[in-house]
């Protein structure tokens, strides 16, 4: 009955994301004459809002817990959760590469889950990486994009962030679908699911401490900040599977820039000693 | 990776760097990286400094490693065009005060994290530098780091820094766009704001 949910939701959402899409694209391609791509997000105040509330969210409890963990459990710890999490991501990861139609891969995140699992004690190290077998975790909003899927409009979700109709839809899939869950069934299903959620969202959030703080403090519109790092963060990975130059698009924006020379030109320079 | 991205933002060069065999296509370019970010440690290591002047020898080293005039052009993109001298000018300086206190006094952050240059590509009239961090007390856990480089009259200075496939320079970009769409396109409220994000 969850496939039948899963597939109404993904196909639903496609069509509904291809639609605005390729009005995004429309858009785009007539702006392309300007020097700034026009970023997807035609929710902004509404996204604003939700922002600000995930932000009163992360002062509250989340960063007060990461900061906390952050300070009583020592490094060596907290580097092997962040493997045991990444352990615990390879199941899914196979069956998102199968789904990309990538083999090769697909063996490499298998046998990374049982080597780990068992040698790497539980997944707490990492001795499949040390024989050579290293993959990128894969989830099923990248295989969207694989299969052409655009990423539609920016959106921030309550309490998960930055996102979009395309990672939604995989985000849904990946919880209701990963292979992790259907073993032991039950309890056992329930404890893992929060100890993925719970530790995940407290080791993502203590990594970044500092650094999100500095953002914050530094920005001159720290919403906007945060949705640049996302979509070019999604589009990255979305092209490096594609084998996409990653850089090709960026090179692009580099490029228009420096040969208008009206902008480059040396009106007015200032030296830096 | 979304789990480390946001690990560097600020560790521009908090950086050692390891020798390893790797395909070099542009090795000016390389070795560019390389002194930069063994510069970099060495200011940032030395414990004889005082914050201060750990600040103002890195300040030193960046100003003369990027081309910060371009750079701050480029972000603001369309809207220096239309800026009037007076804003010009006026922009230049804030945004290199923004830029130094986006760093300053967070300089003593730094543990130990190696750098490894791994092979250069050409892109357009750039070069980019392809480099690894590996997180320290691992090593598997890597953070990609970019350094797209302008090689101007044998002068080679830095443009942009990639990390996990965000460039930093474009997402200033789109932070600076974005706050003029929300303000009239009011160049003087945007000069304004990073003055004050600077204090």
């Amino acid at each position: 009955m969850n496939l039948r949910i899963l597939l109404v939701v993904i196909i639903g959402s496609t069509l509904i994301f291809q639609g605005c899409t390729s009005k995004g694209t429309e858009l785009s391609s007539s702006l392309s004459q300007q020097e700034v791509p026009t970023v997807n997000d035609p929710f902004e105040k509404v996204n604003r809002v939700v922002f600000s509330f995930n932000i009163i969210f992360d002062k509250i409890i989340l960063r007060p817990i990461a900061v906390t963990y952050k300070a009583v459990i020592p490094g060596f710890v907290r580097n092997r959760i962040t493997y045991s999490l990444n352990n615990l991501s390879m199941p899914i990861t196979a069956v998102n590469n199968l789904l990309q139609g990538e083999l090769r891969k697909a063996g490499v995140s298998t046998s990374r889950f049982i080597i780990n699992s068992t040698v790497g004690l539980m997944g707490f190290f990492d001795p499949a990486s040390s024989i050579g077998l290293m993959t990128e975790t894969e989830d099923f909003g990248q295989t969207l994009s694989v299969w052409g899927v655009s990423s539609g409009p920016y959106v921030v979700l309550p309490f998960l962030g930055p996102s979009n109709p395309r990672d939604f839809a995989g985000l849904l899939s990946t919880s209701l679908l990963d292979p992790m869950y259907q073993i032991g069934g039950g309890s056992a299903s329930d404890s893992l699911r929060t100890y993925r959620l719970g530790t995940g969202a407290v080791d993502f959030r203590s990594q970044n401490v500092e650094i999100l703080d500095d953002l914050q403090n530094n920005s001159i519109d720290y919403y906007a900040a945060v949705r640049s790092f996302y979509s070019q963060g999604r589009e990255s990975q979305a092209s490096s599977n594609l084998e996409i130059d990653s850089s090709e698009q960026e090179n692009d924006i580099f490029d228009d820039f420096e040969m208008d020379e009206s902008y480059v030109g040396p009106d007015i320079e200032i030296t830096y000693d | 990776m979304t789990k480390i991205r946001f690990h560097i933002y600020i560790l521009l060069l908090f950086c050692s760097v390891n020798f390893s065999a790797h395909s070099s296509n542009f090795l000016e370019e390389e070795n560019f990286v390389t002194s930069f970010a063994e510069s970099a440690i060495s200011i940032l290591s030395n414990d004889s400094f005082s914050e201060a002047e750990r600040t103002s020898s890195f300040t030193e080293l960046v100003m003369s490693s990027i081309d910060l005039n371009l750079i701050s052009k480029f972000v603001l993109s369309k809207a220096w065009k239309n800026a009037s001298d007076e804003q010009k000018e006026k922009y230049l300086i804030a945004f290199k005060d923004y830029f130094v206190s986006s760093y300053a006094n967070k300089l003593d952050q730094y543990t130990g994290e190696k750098v490894d240059v791994i092979g250069s590509q050409e892109a357009g009239k750039y070069v980019i530098v392809e480099s690894n961090i590996i997180r320290e007390g691992t090593d598997t856990l890597k953070i990609n780091l970019k350094w797209r480089l302008l090689n101007k009259d044998n002068q080679i200075k830095i443009i942009d820094l990639n990390i996990e496939g965000i460039s930093l320079v474009i997402a200033q970009r789109e932070e600076f766009q974005s706050f003029l769409a929300n303000n009239d396109y009011d160049l003087d409220k945007l000069i304004e704001k990073i003055v004050s994000v600077s204090d």
